[in-house]
């Protein structure tokens, strides 16, 4: 079978059992030819089982730690920290309870869940003007405004936190929460504003023209005429930002340190140190897998939009 | 005038839609965070990296003193030199398992879009969460470390690999790996698919074996894509925080402090920021260097 899929004659319409599908949907061996290029393998049925057992494998090493991290979520605390017996599949929500009972959790999550959302609303907003700024219009210091933006993706924060903390400190804005926003915002412009740019300019400009003859302006021709044709890029830019923000650890330690700011992971940290009386890992793991569970959803959702975004924004960076 | 809308050049109709000032002004607030919040700490940086400021209390001029005690100072080497042995660890089989994932996910066959999928969620959950999951499994005997390994009859399921720096770093290493070869993989498997499928087929009429042709042409044509994917990952080691804090607080002792931890603790523990802005500006630096260093290493061959 290897051998006769690797006949000459096959080569072009690629492998059998594609050339088979193809033609039942009525396209013909030819438009599997002219499928987007998918790299060097050509199917043979060692290939396909290969493919299968291997990525069968694979899937289970990447998913079934995350499926222990909801069986534990769902086990008593003492059970968590004792070895496997009977009761490791004895499930409850009575950690989710715990959480309602536990202020400074809870908190933690209404915090982050503030922080983030409104950082990926102000990125998006923020990315999309300057992305449509850097795109269309020709001024002078453009080239040099751009360069601004990019070199600060090669400017890691944690490499300048010290004098970071001194300048929010002097503008107030440690100890709140929308000093962490305007951070974290400030941490995922430059990559989002780069995307931004990018879809703006794969719009062509007489879409703008006939709608400025319509006597669109500036914010109406965002809004109303190129929003279908950038959402995808807004939408990778605010995902990109909610991602970063939701669990971001060093920024939220350093800049809050009133506690009733603590954002999820901060307050988690301080549970597991005992800062919340005596440490209960079911509390702990329940905490985890909230942190957990709005990026996988969000992240499932809109993979499309993302994966692309990140691909063109870091491949062209 | 009288021209044609037809004739109109393109120039004129792109003034007219476009004011420069309008472009100023769209591009204005994204400038000032940047500027704001990137640009001015790292300029102040230089002049705060000459005093000696405590977090509270008056400052004053010190010369070259900072550099020179984080220079002679055997924490912050020894948190380099941990640094460098974490991100030597680590880059490798990131780009080892990042690469055999993208070409396990490149095809267009059923089930891979899926896969892509799963590859990439503990990328996406992120390091903080996943050290809070990886704390409950490294405890001793309840942890789910030690209890594979002790029914596969490798130890007795007792070790406490939080509080020994050689087996924490071990366990650092694997979790962070799992996690971000997702990345790898992503931006390696759309460069794959970029190359057009006819640069394979003389190859393969020439009986060309898998690994002749991956050598041969898809990791020429990567060149680029993989240098910035070590780029991304050795960047991202050298700025290791997280899960250090989280798993091991930097312990036992310092032994799995990072360079990132240890200006954190001179900065908020000790409270010596003028000594902590001058470790954070030889960490600038030495960033700055690994980028041009492997950009230079990695275009050096094409």
């Amino acid at each position: 079978m290897a051998v006769t899929a690797r006949a000459p004659g096959t080569a072009e319409a690629g492998a059998p059992g594609r050339s088979a599908r193809d033609t039942s949907s009525g396209r013909g061996p030819s438009a599997s030819a002219a499928r987007p290029p998918s790299g060097p393998e050509r199917d043979t049925r060692v290939r396909r089982m290969l493919f299968a057992i291997g990525g069968t494998l694979a899937a289970l090493v990447f998913v079934v730690p995350l499926l222990l991290a909801l069986v534990r979520a769902g086990q008593p605390g003492d059970v968590v920290v004792a070895a496997p017996d009977g009761r490791f599949l004895d499930l409850s929500w009575v950690n989710f309870r715990l959480i309602l009972d536990q202020p400074e959790i809870w908190r933690g999550i209404v915090n982050s869940v503030v922080v983030s959302v409104a950082t990926a609303v102000l990125t998006a907003v923020l990315a999309t003007l300057a992305g449509y700024g850097f795109a269309k219009f020709g001024f002078r210091g453009r080239g040099l405004l751009f360069g601004l933006v990019l070199v600060t993706l090669m400017v890691p924060f944690q490499a300048i936190l010290t004098p970071l903390y001194l300048q929010m400190n002097a503008m107030r804005l440690t100890d709140s929460l929308l000093g962490l926003v305007l951070f974290y915002t400030t941490v995922n412009l430059p990559f989002c504003v780069f995307v931004m740019r990018n879809s703006f300019e794969s719009v062509p400009g007489e879409i703008e023209d006939s709608a400025h003859v319509d006597g669109a302006g500036t914010l109406r021709m965002i809004v109303s005429v190129l929003r279908p044709l950038v959402l995808p890029g807004a939408a990778t830019a605010a995902l990109y930002a909610f991602l970063a923000s939701w669990t971001e650890f060093l920024g939220a330690l350093t800049f809050l340190t009133d506690s009733s700011l603590y954002t999820l992971p901060v307050s988690l940290v301080n549970l597991q140190q005992g800062a919340y009386g005596q440490v209960d890992f079911g509390l702990l793991a329940a905490g985890s897998v909230v942190a957990m569970i709005p990026c996988v959803v969000l992240y499932v959702a809109l993979q499309r939009y993302y994966v692309a975004g990140l691909a063109s924004g870091a491949v062209k960076g | 005038m009288s021209a044609p809308a037809v004739a109109r050049p393109p120039r004129r109709r792109g003034t007219l839609t476009h004011p420069a000032r309008t472009g100023l002004l769209l591009v204005a607030p994204a400038v000032a965070f940047v500027v704001v919040f990137v640009l001015v700490p790292l300029v102040s940086a230089v002049g705060i990296s000459f005093t000696n400021l405590p977090l509270i209390g008056t400052w004053r001029f010190v010369g070259l003193e900072n550099y020179a005690s984080v220079l002679t100072d055997p924490v912050f080497w020894r948190a380099v030199g941990y640094t460098l042995l974490y991100t030597a660890i680590v880059t490798l089989p990131i780009l080892a398992l990042g690469y055999a994932l993208a070409v396990v996910v490149r095809s267009n066959r059923r089930g891979a879009t899926v896969l892509r999928t799963i590859f990439f969620v503990p990328y996406v959950i992120g390091l903080t969460t996943l050290s809070f999951l990886m704390l409950l499994e490294a405890q001793p005997n309840s942890g789910m470390v030690n209890v594979v390994l002790k029914s596969l009859g490798i130890t007795d399921g007792s070790t406490a690999w939080l509080v020994d720096g050689p087996l924490a770093t071990g366990l650092l290493c694997v979790m962070v790996i799992w996690a971000v070869s997702g990345l790898t993989m992503v931006l390696l498997m759309s460069g794959m698919q970029g190359i057009p499928r006819e640069v394979y087929e003389s190859a393969e009429l020439d009986g060309a074996s898998w690994w002749i042709r991956e050598r041969s042409i898809t990791i020429p044509m990567l060149r680029r894509t993989i240098a910035m994917t070590v780029v991304l990952s050795v960047i991202g080691s050298l700025l290791a925080f997280t899960q250090f804090y989280i798993l091991t607080q930097g312990g036992p002792g310092s032994d799995t402090t990072t360079v990132v931890m240890a200006i954190y603790r001179r900065a908020f523990v000790q409270l010596q920021l003028g000594a902590a802005t001058a470790m954070s500006l030889v960490l600038v630096v030495i960033t700055g260097l690994v980028t041009a260093a492997q950009f230079w290493l990695l275009r050096e061959r094409s």
